[in-house]
């Protein structure tokens, strides 16, 4: 579904990503762990191109999306992604921050958008705040809309930016049952995070990234159990 | 001993002499009329130069704010422009050159001088409250799909707005009181008309004074309307 090739990317001097190659299979839970600044975040944002890769080319669905030419926004109708800092429009309401992008984009009719973001709602277990603005929702519940929101669209793939960093650690739970929930249902999945015992329950692959490279790569028992990697033993050894 | 009868005698000589001022110029030859039509353009002119400013102000904060260099360069030679020189020479620069075949009525050539000159105000206004909305605002946008402009449009400058509102409000009170040398290009504004009939009456008192608590009140209930307006934007903050 995605195919990485050497995807290279630098902020000024910074060499952040130095060579990524990586094929997410449709349907495939990707995990991608690594300490602060080991680039896994910026390998996240390149895949829909929120950060513009220097060099490398990003195949979605056979198409180069990293050429000229390609409009990307029609490309980011077809990945979700969910932010650290949940990212809700707060001068919308809930429904309305569901609906927005949809109805915009005439992909739905109002009508029909409202109906949908209802039953997304209804599956977060949050249709009583339909009509509420993000500044009266807690951290748990502002992610769950944002994953909403961004389910909305229909998307092939969903990325996750850190989607539990920002939480009070008593809202972890909730977001992290409703990823569960869509991993279920066989949603394709890239996930930045901390959260190991994720990692390990939902996995089918977690990378390990270290100064721009996945250092390692490996099922969740791997990984987590038999870690063959110098960098990847000390990151595990530290979070213990 | 205070001789209360001459102090009455005083106080009445003073209200006769008050009815008297008022009558001469405010009820005399409809003179009432003048200061209703001057305070008619002044708010025309304010009004009409504020929404081609706010215009204008987002597209020269775009400008500002876009990579092109020619436009950044184009914007910030032309809010240096107007800064640099007083808004009555462009008022007459504008009157006597720029549109000096136009034979229309002065009220437009104010409005597009003050619309003009409050652009380059509000464009920095503007920009200050683009680059104050969170770049994640952006990036939610765009990664659901929508184009730079309409993530610009739906999602940015709305919140720019509620962040630049108490400022735009400043704006307006400026532009509003600096009409006011509109006569300088022979338009009747509300201060022009305190001044003709001054000039008629020779007696400066009555018509400057109300003519000044005319602004006054004026700007009070703007400051009102506006609070009003910014309490109803701030809602979706309330908790």
């Amino acid at each position: 579904m995605i195919f990485v090739e050497e995807l290279h990317k630098k902020f000024g001097d910074n060499h952040v990503l130095r060579g990524v190659n990586q094929h997410i299979k449709k349907g495939e839970k990707v995990v991608v762990i690594g300490p602060s600044g080991s680039g896994k975040s910026t390998f996240l944002r390149c895949l829909n191109l929120l950060e513009t890769p220097d060099s490398g080319k990003i195949i979605f669905e056979g198409k180069d999306i990293t050429e000229k030419g390609v409009d990307i926004n029609l490309i980011r109708r077809r990945m979700g992604m969910v932010f650290q800092q949940f990212n809700l429009f707060p001068h919308k309401s809930v429904i309305e921050n569901i609906t927005l992008a949809p109805v915009h984009l005439k992909m739905m009719t109002k009508e029909q958008a409202e109906k949908r973001a209802m039953e997304l709602l209804d599956r977060v277990g949050l249709t009583e705040k339909a009509n509420a603005y993000p500044a009266s929702l807690s951290g748990g519940q502002k992610q769950r809309i944002a994953i909403v929101r961004a389910l909305a669209m229909n998307p092939d793939v969903m990325l996750f930016d850190e989607p539990t960093s920002a939480l009070d650690p008593e809202m972890v739970g909730e977001v992290l049952d409703v990823m569960k929930d869509l991993a279920r249902e066989g949603m394709t999945m890239v996930v930045v995070t901390h959260e190991m015992g994720f990692a390990r329950e939902v996995g089918d692959r977690v990378l390990f990234m270290d100064e721009g490279l996945v250092v390692e790569e490996g099922t969740p028992e791997q990984i987590f159990g038999n870690p063959q990697n110098r960098r990847t033993q000390d990151f595990l050894s530290k979070l213990l | 001993m205070l001789d209360f009868n001459l102090v009455w005698a005083e106080m009445l000589a003073w209200f006769e002499s008050v009815g008297d001022q008022f009558y001469k110029n405010f009820i005399y030859q409809d003179r009432w009329r003048l200061y209703m039509e001057g305070l008619g353009n002044t708010l025309l002119i304010a009004a009409g130069a504020a929404v081609l400013g706010i215009i204008l102000g987002i597209i020269i904060a775009l400008m500002r704010l876009s990579k092109s260099r020619l436009l950044n360069g184009i914007a910030s030679f032309y809010v240096n422009l107007i800064r640099g020189t007083p808004i009555v020479l462009q008022l007459l620069i504008m009157y006597f050159i720029v549109m000096m075949s136009y034979r229309g009525p002065a009220a437009v050539v104010a409005i597009l001088t003050f619309g003009l000159n409050s652009g380059a105000y509000v464009s920095e206004m503007v920009r200050g409250g683009i680059l104050a909305v969170d770049k994640g605002q952006t990036e939610a946008g765009r990664s659901l799909g929508l184009s730079a402009g309409a993530t610009m449009r739906l999602i940015v400058l709305p919140q720019m707005f509620k962040i630049t509102l108490p400022s735009l409000l400043n704006e307006f009170i400026m532009l509003l009181k600096e009409t006011a040398v509109v006569g300088y290009i022979g338009l009747r504004d509300l201060t022009k008309a305190g001044d003709q009939v001054r000039g008629i009456t020779y007696s400066p008192y009555m018509p400057l004074l109300v003519v000044a608590a005319i602004y006054l009140l004026i700007v009070t209930l703007l400051t009102y309307i506006f609070g009003r307006i910014e309490r109803k934007v701030r809602e979706s903050d309330l908790r």
